[in-house]
């Protein structure tokens, strides 16, 4: 989408070295050294470590999904760039401002203004309809109660529920609910958007719905989108970029492809073998660059495309087949040879 | 608290009777303030205290009646959170109430004209299982009849409510008496006892004091101590055991009412119409037996026999007329 | 089996420790010297008089800020007054002008027709038809049987302490959530709260708060105070971590976020602690009458003390209708508030029909009386046929239960209460100790060592031992009969509605309506106060029983069917241990029901603590009654800290039985 602006502009969300450490005297974490802290004296000070030296940077507009198993702090993580979890110690930043030394009223202010959540299990208040339920982050800031309802209105027939304003959260299937959980989340127009494993507890069907649906809103709301997932094929079909996580580090930042084509150790390697190739290198990867316009070929693709999605135009062609990129120019050209070795899951070289 | 709620019907029938009645003299009630008249968990108490409730609210006075312990008054009354009680038994409060009216903070208001009896009671079929009563020395040859399992070989006597305070234990070791005193907690369970043993005629010898309506209900009589003197008490030389106090019967005595001292400058004439009461055994064991076995309401009851009395109360309280 | 190790290495330990009893146990019965036997009266301290001439002087002549403490509390006494009256006035009494026999009436109080058909209408409302024909029978019964005046008397003393209760219970409750601090000591003053008898804080009540209704306000909102608090704490814990996330993503300030987010989403789980503020009240009402709070109460004492069984029984149930009427009520409305419902088109919103309803009846009762006040002449009454039939169990069975009574107080009660009587101290305090120790390891033996010793110190030590003779052989029976029949309910699911109505009205029917009838039968004296201690202590058994039953999973079951175990087989390696921890913590609750009740059945005459308490409020006697009050205590929190030891460790067991 649009990862040239994490280069020319500043990162929305700046996370440095951050740590959250648990245990008796977390708090003295500060006077180790950094250098010094190691798994030996997280053992010694029986301190367990939930999120171990992260550091990473997001851009405007940037869906970031954060993947990991269970137990590999990924939730965690995600609660500290909120605050909903101190972290024992690092710095986010918020759009330039350093969220761990902002005053509590200020804190709140950011939430209000800057941040939206989904949860995992939707969090809706079972006493309120869906209407209560939408413009409860407005009725918080204190809109009127008209001026409210007319955006939280709006709010429910972006995620499509128009008609169910009234109902109750029991009275909704869980992609309901979760849609409610959404327009919420929405509902005082944040800039960041965090998703707690959104759709960990729904059905296959519906999950991939949801995936669908919010890849709809992203491409209207353009949202900063910090995504928290333990599906790796949920991650590659909504990530412009995938933190993998596991026990507290970061293991590898990367767009899909990246994971995938160039995997940094050997477990990233495992986690990604399963996923077939096809589905996300992109032809970009596999076309060998071209200069002017002199590729002799009759199909083209777009540089952007994936492979697995173009995969019928290499039964109508027997030779090699031409790249453009968005502004029409040939760059490129993929032979058939490569191409069907993608598509069987092999690797390139 | 009142616990008066079948106003409706009788107050109001009293409304219409006492709308003619003349202007009370100008400076009743001296004082706006509620008089709280004790109450407690006898119904004869609760009889006359309701009684002395109305005429003093018909006169113009705040009163209300305020459940209390009969043992457990003296702080309540030496504190002026009690004012007046319209009964203290002779029998079980003499000491308490001399104690308590040489603080100075507790006025003795005279005698009510009432009796109070308290002795060693028995149903009337046991004068044929033990023959000899109602003297006393009798007791001691048929223990066996009174006794039950676990008294036995010794007779079973139900004493008054473990708080009530009496001697029975002293009266039973001076008098040789072979019995074993059962105390109950209160005096609810003393009489289901009682009731239980009169349906089925069987052995019973228990506590009982009067005026209360079990004697007129139940058939029976006291047993005859040596009667009581002041030196019973005092004495060891006293009565037939020649080594012991407590050797004689309980004292049969008058039932008085009391008060708070620092009532008597808040409302005098309230305290005169207290001390003019009175009353006698007949009238007051009629009155009970409406309350205690017809299901009358002591408000009712109250209210019934004063308008009938109108010329007794209003001289007693003249000094508000 | 990995355990086994550990269990080895303890051994020579154990054993070690084993020995050092036994011959301790040896040394004090055969050479020991006296003082080891019986404690030694140089060492008792006499702290009553300490602690009542210390209230005494708080009470009468403290000052806070120059004001005389008891003006202060005798002017919170004065605003509870106030409202209580209000409410009486409002439901019960109605406007009066004139005193004594010149009163009248000027506005009549709310007439049962209205407050009766305010209750169904909310009951419909909240709980559709079920609720409205439970609503019903308890409003006629209550008009018909002529109670309704002084229910209402009742309901507005409940009312008031319930209220009462649950904004306190709910105050505390929030801020032990948000300190843990807080949370520890509350939970220690509310464990003490609930043990010790309310005839022993009755004195101190009166004391600072004057005879009446406010003092019995007080202590009634002390006694169903606990629950409360206890609930909220589990409710606002139970509350799901991401809901209160998503509270504060929002951005709620704290206030926010307590009053939108968390206890609306508690709601469900604060009703639990409602429904025992609530039973707990009506649990109150014949001792808050005893000191001038009127109503039902005082219509039971007053039936009993003429020996009327039969309408001691009827104004009884009428306290478990009241209780009925008001729990399942506002379980309904709690309900209904925690899922969120909307108006059915064409219903009208609730209070413009109470409004028009409250209108319209009180015309009609002003036409026509019988609706205001229903005539006595149209009163119904069982209380006859009650009477009747307590004489025909009299003079019928009494020889029977006489035989059965001497049988139980000469060869079971009697040796055991003479047995703990003469155990000496120090052997007792050794095998309590070391018991504890056993069970939940050397912080419990030091807890239960310091109770003992303050039983101990205060000279409380004999009557102790009698309550305890009391409560272990009212618990055993209230075991050996509660346990089978809850094992055999939980089996029952068709008398599920049945069972807890009669379970409910067991907790709520006074105690004193069946602990005459128990007198008639078995004489003053131990065999009926522990009968009685039995019936009320027979509910929690049940319960817990059925519970403990029902907890254990399914696919265990299934595992045991397809594994071919006959019914016996199920229920003994299945069930049982599956259940046993609910089971001891039923054990616990019955213990702590029983010990509430050693009072009232001191009422027929006990020799134990609860004897010592009743003389000390009769006397009004401060000190002793309080300290005695403690004792109770004491002996209700060793209990309760063995048996939840003991229930931790089955539980860990079953675990690893089930692992093996």
């Amino acid at each position: 989408m649009s990862k040239n602006s994490i280069e020319n502009e500043r990162p929305v969300i700046s996370c440095l070295n951050v740590w959250k450490v648990f245990g008796a005297n977390a708090t003295d974490f500060e006077k180790e050294k950094l250098d010094n802290l190691n798994e030996n004296t997280l053992t010694a000070k029986k301190w367990t470590a939930a999120v171990c030296d992260v550091s990473f940077d997001i851009g405007r507009g940037e869906v970031f999904v954060i993947m990991g198993l269970s137990g590999s702090g990924k939730s965690t993580m995600v609660r500290c760039m909120s605050r909903l979890i101190e972290p024992t110690s690092g710095d986010v930043n918020i759009e330039g401002e350093n969220l761990l030394s902002v005053s509590d009223e200020k804190l709140i202010e950011i939430r209000r203004q800057k941040m939206g959540m989904v949860f995992q299990h939707f969090a809706l208040l079972p006493n309120r309809d869906v209407l209560g339920n939408v413009a409860f982050p407005l009725q918080v800031q204190g809109i009127s109660r008209k001026e409210r309802e007319v955006r939280a209105s709006e709010m429910i027939s972006l995620v499509g529920l128009e008609g169910r304003e009234n109902f109750f959260p029991a009275e909704l299937s869980g992609g309901q609910q979760q849609r409610v959980g959404i327009a919420r989340s929405l509902a005082s127009n944040p800039s960041i958007w965090f998703l707690d494993e959104p759709f960990s507890a729904l059905d296959p069907l519906i999950r991939s719905d949801l995936q669908d649906e919010l890849l709809r809103l992203q491409a209207q709301l353009n949202k900063t989108i910090v995504f928290i997932t333990h599906d790796l094929d949920e991650a590659i079909k909504i990530a412009d970029r995938i933190a993998i996580m596991d026990q507290g580090r970061i293991v590898q930042i990367g767009t899909p492809e990246d994971l995938i084509m160039r995997p940094a150790n050997e477990y990233v390697a495992r986690f990604t073998k399963g996923v077939p190739k096809s589905k996300v290198v992109k032809v970009s990867t596999i076309m060998k660059p071209v200069a002017g316009n002199h590729a002799k070929t009759s199909s083209f693709l777009n540089i952007n495309d994936r492979v697995a999605d173009v995969a019928d135009i290499l039964t109508k062609t027997q030779e090699a087949i031409g790249v453009r990129n968005d502004g029409g120019d040939i760059v490129g050209v993929v032979d058939r040879e490569t191409f069907i070795r993608i598509l069987a899951g092999a690797d390139i070289k | 608290m009142n616990l008066n709620l079948n106003y409706c019907a009788s107050l109001v029938a009293a409304s219409v009777l006492f709308t003619a009645t003349p202007s009370y003299a100008g400076n009743v009630p001296e004082s706006d303030d509620t008089i709280k008249i004790m109450t407690g968990d006898w119904t004869s108490i609760g009889l006359q205290g309701e009684m002395m409730q109305l005429i003093l609210q018909t006169v113009g006075y705040n009163a209300e009646l305020v459940v209390a312990d009969d043992s457990g008054r003296y702080p309540g009354f030496e504190n002026g959170d009690l004012h007046i009680s319209m009964e203290t038994w002779q029998t079980t409060q003499l000491q308490n109430l001399e104690k308590s009216v040489a603080t100075g903070k507790v006025l003795d208001m005279g005698e009510t004209g009432l009796a109070g009896v308290e002795d060693w009671w028995y149903p009337s079929y046991m004068k044929d299982r033990c023959p000899g009563l109602p003297n006393w020395e009798a007791l001691k040859g048929c223990a066996e009849v009174f006794a039950t399992a676990d008294t036995a070989p010794k007779g079973r006597y139900i004493g008054g409510p473990v708080s009530w305070g009496d001697h029975d234990e002293r009266m039973v070791a001076a008098l040789d008496l072979p019995f074993e005193v059962i105390h109950p907690g209160t005096d609810a369970a003393m009489f289901a006892e009682m009731k239980s043993a009169y349906e089925r005629e069987a052995p019973i010898v228990m506590w009982v004091w009067q005026p209360h309506w079990l004697t007129s209900v139940y058939d029976g009589e006291y047993v005859q101590f040596p009667k009581f003197e002041v030196d019973c008490f005092d004495d060891a030389a006293w009565g037939p055991n020649s080594a012991d106090t407590y050797d004689c019967g309980k004292p049969y005595g008058w039932i008085k009412k009391m008060a708070w001292a620092g009532g008597e400058d808040v409302w005098p004439c309230a305290y005169e119409i207290v001390r003019n009461y009175n009353m006698d055994n007949d009238t007051l064991a009629a009155l009970l037996k409406k309350v205690d076995l017809e299901g009358m309401s002591s408000t009712d009851v109250a209210t019934e026999w004063l308008m009938a009395n109108d010329d007794k109360w209003k001289e007693w309280a003249s000094c508000a007329m | 089996m990995k355990f086994r190790s550990d269990v080895v290495l303890l051994e020579p330990m154990r054993l070690l420790l084993w020995a050092f009893f036994f011959t301790f146990v040896f040394f004090v019965i055969n050479i020991g010297p006296d003082w080891m036997s019986s404690f030694p009266e140089a060492l008792i301290f006499p702290v009553a008089e300490k602690v009542g001439s210390g209230l005494n002087w708080f009470a009468r002549d403290a000052k806070i800020a120059g004001v005389p403490m008891q003006e202060i509390t005798r002017s919170v006494a004065s605003f509870f007054d106030l409202i209580i009256d209000a409410t009486v006035v409002v439901l019960s009494k109605g406007i009066f002008t004139g005193r004594g026999l010149n009163v009248s009436q000027l506005v009549p109080p709310l007439s049962w027709m209205s407050i009766g058909g305010c209750l169904a209408i909310v009951s419909y409302r909240f709980g559709g038809r079920n609720l409205i024909v439970i609503t019903s029978i308890a409003v006629l019964f209550l008009v018909l049987f002529g109670l309704w005046q002084n229910a209402m008397v009742t309901l507005a003393s409940v009312l008031v302490s319930v209220l009462l209760a649950m904004a306190i219970g709910l105050a505390l409750g929030i801020w032990s959530f948000k300190s843990q601090n807080v949370e520890n000591v509350t939970r220690g003053v509310m464990n003490v709260m609930q043990t010790v008898p309310i005839f022993s804080y009755l004195v101190p009540t009166l004391l600072l708060f004057g005879y009446g209704p406010s003092a019995a306000l007080v202590a009634t909102v002390i006694y169903a105070l606990p629950p409360m608090v206890h609930n909220t704490v589990l409710a606002l814990k139970s509350v799901p971590t991401e809901t209160t996330e998503c509270g504060v993503m929002i951005g709620c300030r704290p206030r926010q976020l307590l009053w939108q987010v968390q206890l609306p989403v508690a709601l469900g789980r604060l009703a639990v602690g409602m429904n025992q503020t609530i039973m707990m009240t009506l649990n109150m009402v014949i001792i808050a009458s005893m000191i001038g709070a009127g109503g039902l109460g005082f219509n039971v004492l007053q039936a009993l003390r003429k020996l009327d069984i039969g309408s001691g029984l009827e104004a009884g149930m009428g306290i478990v209708a009241l209780a009925i009427i008001l729990d399942r009520i506002s379980q309904a409305a709690a309900q209904r508030a925690a899922n969120g419902k909307h108006l059915e088109p064409g219903q009208r919103p609730l209070w413009q029909l109470l409004v028009v309803w409250l209108i319209f009846s009180s015309v009609i009762a002003f036409i026509f009386t019988p609706m205001q006040t229903w005539p006595d002449a149209w009163e119904i009454s069982t209380a006859s046929f009650w009477n009747a039939a307590v004489t025909w169990v009299n003079m019928n069975l009494f020889d029977i239960l006489e035989g059965a009574r001497n049988f139980a107080l000469l060869e079971i009660m009697r040796p055991f209460n003479r047995f703990l009587q003469s155990a000496p101290w120090s052997l007792v305090v050794a095998s309590v100790v070391a018991l504890a120790f056993y069970l939940g390891g050397f912080k419990l033996a030091v807890y239960c060592a310091l109770l003992m010793f303050f039983i101990l110190l205060t000279g409380y030590w004999a009557p102790a031992m009698a309550s305890v003779y009391l409560i272990t052989i009212s618990v055993l029976m209230a075991v050996m009969i509660g346990y089978p029949i809850g094992f055999w309910l939980s089996s029952q699911p068709q008398l599920k509605d049945t069972a807890n109505f009669i379970l409910d009205t067991m907790q709520t029917l006074p105690t004193l309506v069946y602990l005459l009838p128990a007198v008639m039968l078995f004489r003053i004296g131990d065999v009926s106060a522990v009968i009685a201690v039995i019936l009320y202590a027979l509910a929690p058994a049940v319960r817990y029983a059925m519970v403990g039953m029902s907890q254990v999973s399914p696919a265990l079951l299934e595992a045991a069917q397809i594994s071919g175990c006959t019914r016996w087989q199920t229920l003994k390696w299945i069930r049982f241990p599956a259940a046993l921890p609910t089971l001891l913590i039923g054990v616990n609750q019955t213990i702590m029901m029983a010990f509430s009740m050693l009072i009232i059945a001191a009422l027929v005459g006990t020799k134990d603590l609860g004897q010592e308490v009743l003389i000390a409020l009769n006397r009004s006697l401060v000190g002793e009654g309080l300290v005695a009050g403690f004792c109770v205590a004491c002996l209700a929190l060793i209990s309760d800290g063995l048996l939840k030891a003991a229930a931790s460790k089955a539980e860990v067991s079953t675990i690893r039985k089930m692992n093996s």
